[in-house]
């Protein structure tokens, strides 16, 4: 036992200092925690809501400035053209105003005698699908309320209910939807560190050196298993603590980011087992990196993401972070997608430690 | 110290396949402390396949080995600790120095007293040892991975082709650390294809192809008796200078040296080149 321990240690020091000698993995290394931690705080931390819309009423640009705070509480940035061409251009240019309402000279008198008007709804080319739909129902209400004509149906009450946090005026921003995917490319680049690292010696048949000294295969498999275990699991917790995540159930989150530094070891060691070259261990990598990063893309769509993509390995672990991070979730909430994540990692590592083994003996 | 009879290492009738293609077909020998034996073979011989099985690293088919009176497989780990190996290939960790490199094997024995820097200078490699691996020459990384096999003060040690293309500097500077550590009472075996190399270092020589031993003896004696001994004479006849070749125990001779214009007279001892052609029918290429 105490053998074992000393040549699992004597392996992980070494691997350790290997990898700090490879300026590649070091420079995507470092280079991927800066980026993707300097990307988070880059990317806004909040959602837009108010809508930019212009408005030409001619004759009645005071009337409409003094309402315009009315205006931002429904949503609206309202902004008061004096000409009809101004709009337009504004509109056009498409960098401040997503619409505008065009109304004619004569639109409250004719609104209020029921006579037929014209108005203009200006659309921007980058405007949210639905948004004209929505501007043409706003100026037809207008019109109803100037004509006396109230709309001819009666609004029931509404009992409103938030069932989880209630996130009104707070909604996802986009760096909080892209957490989950920073912190997994983090882990897979430990992936591809791991194969190659295991392909190396391997490759250059080191390994058959260590095998004819009282180290065993085992010992071999337990020092690369800790080594890229703890590659990746540090560097998560890293990227996890410069982005502010470990905010948010610090426990739970490392535990996810554990099994995830598990699973992803587990592919790394097959990917390192089954590369020859280099080429061959970008290509296996990048064979298991892309289904695995799948759950993280969908989770910056709205929806719940299909069947197949909740059977991919990694989904347990986006799952937990966006629920913990974005939703407040707890252990109750969340443990389903630990256990079917840890259920995974076992597999995963399981396939990768007998694919290394049968590798290593015939090396 | 002189060859004991005690056998550090025996292998009985090893069998080995790569599928279907038979590798090591009953191989038989012994090697006792203080001996050199040469395993002189064509390249696909069965060579490295045989020094696999006898280190662990692969399981015979069939057959039976002993190391220092443990059985192999079964005491693997206590065998492992008392063998050092040095591979064919240089399997070294390039982005590590020579004594990292060192460092790290002494690490895998538990060992922690071993003196570095003595082994180092050992091979030639005292100035060197601190400099990364991948800036050494080919004959370097061969040193260093011979005092990576004498890391442990091995009792038993296998060399797989250990000077296979080096210089002669390097190459003769290996065959002398060999010969000192058989001097100390190590087992050695090692392959090799280079008859040369067999013939200066090897008690004993076994000549193996196809997965098969074909002889086994020491090389001195393979070539006195399986070799054709022969005699180059050479005579003034004429204006011209005769050379004839014929056996050193021929009538032939005799009538030769009876003859006039007698020149010189060199006698000729066959190679274990020679020999071994005369077992297996092919060379050594």
């Amino acid at each position: 036992m105490a053998h074992t321990r000393n040549a699992v240690t004597a392996i992980v020091a070494k691997d350790v200092r290997l990898f700090l000698r490879d300026r590649f993995y070091l420079f995507i290394t470092v280079l991927g925690l800066v980026m993707f931690g300097g990307l988070f705080w880059v990317l806004p931390a909040t959602v837009e809501e108010q809508l930019p819309v212009g408005v030409h009423l001619p004759g009645a640009e005071a009337l409409l400035e003094a309402g315009l705070d009315d205006a931002g509480e429904e949503g609206l940035d309202v902004t008061v053209f004096r000409s009809a061409e101004a709009l337009e251009e504004a509109v056009a240019a498409g960098d401040d105003l997503v619409a505008g309402l065009d109304f004619p000279a004569d639109f409250l008198a004719a609104a209020a005698a029921g006579r037929p008007t014209t108005v203009r709804v200006l659309i921007a080319g980058q405007a949210p699908e639905g948004l004209q739909g929505a501007l043409a129902a706003g100026v037809r209400e207008i019109a109803h309320e100037l004509a006396g004509n109230p709309l001819p149906v009666t609004m029931p009450e509404l009992d409103e209910m938030v069932l989880g946090v209630d996130r009104a005026g707070d909604p996802v921003a986009l760096r909080e939807q892209l957490r989950p995917l920073l912190i997994f490319v983090v882990l897979l680049m430990e992936m591809f560190a791991l194969a190659s690292l295991v392909a190396i010696e391997i490759a250059q048949r080191t390994a058959a050196a260590v095998l004819v000294t009282p180290a065993r295969v085992g010992d071999l498999l337990a020092a690369k298993a800790l080594l890229g275990t703890g590659l990746a699991f540090g560097q998560a917790v890293l990227i996890a603590l410069v982005t502010g995540t470990l905010v948010h159930a610090p426990a739970l989150i490392l535990l996810a980011l554990l099994l995830g530094a598990l699973l992803v070891t587990g592919f790394g060691l097959m990917a390192g087992a089954t590369g020859q070259d280099f080429v061959a261990i970008v290509f296996w990598s990048v064979l298991f990196f892309i289904p695995l990063m799948v759950p993280a893309f969908a989770v910056l769509f709205p929806g719940t993401p299909a069947l197949w993509v909740q059977a991919l390995p990694s989904y347990g672990l986006v799952e937990t972070l966006v629920r913990t991070t974005t939703r407040g979730a707890g252990w109750a909430e969340v443990w389903p997608y630990l256990a079917v994540l840890a259920a995974w990692c076992a597999v995963a590592f399981a396939a990768g430690t007998a694919v290394l083994a049968r590798r290593v003996a015939r090396a | 110290m002189a060859v004991t009879d005690e056998p550090a290492l025996r292998a009985d009738d090893l069998h080995y396949a790569y599928g279907d293609r038979v590798a090591v077909d009953g191989v038989s020998l012994s090697v006792s402390r203080g001996e050199i034996l040469g395993l002189l073979g064509p390249n696909g011989a069965g060579k490295s396949t045989t020094i696999k099985m006898l280190i662990g690293l692969l399981p015979p088919a069939a057959g039976r080995i002993e190391v220092l009176g443990m059985p192999m497989p079964q005491q693997r780990m206590q065998i492992q600790a008392r063998i050092g190996v040095v591979f064919e290939e240089k399997n070294l960790y390039p982005n590590l120095s020579g004594r990292e490199n060192l460092a790290f094997f002494a690490r895998l024995f538990g060992l922690a007293d071993v003196d570095l820097d003595a082994l180092l200078e050992r091979v030639g490699l005292g100035t060197r040892g601190r400099d990364r691996v991948s800036g050494y020459s080919k004959g370097m990384r061969q040193r260093l991975t011979v005092a990576r096999a004498l890391v442990n003060r091995p009792d038993v040690l296998f060399l797989d082709e250990p000077t296979d293309g080096l210089d002669p500097v390097s190459a003769r500077s290996i065959r002398a650390l060999i010969r000192a550590e058989a001097e100390r009472g190590v087992a050695v075996l090692l392959t090799t294809h280079d008859m040369y190399e067999a013939d200066a270092l090897s008690d004993r020589v076994a000549f193996i192809n196809e997965g098969r031993i074909l002889a086994l003896d020491a090389p001195e004696r393979l070539k006195l008796t399986h070799g054709q001994r022969s005699v180059r004479v050479r005579r003034q006849v004429g204006d011209t200078v005769e050379e004839t070749v014929v056996a050193l125990d021929g009538e032939e001779l005799r009538a030769l040296i009876g003859r006039d214009g007698l020149l010189t007279i060199h006698t000729e001892e066959a190679t274990l080149e020679d020999v071994f052609v005369d077992f297996a029918g092919r060379g050594l290429e």
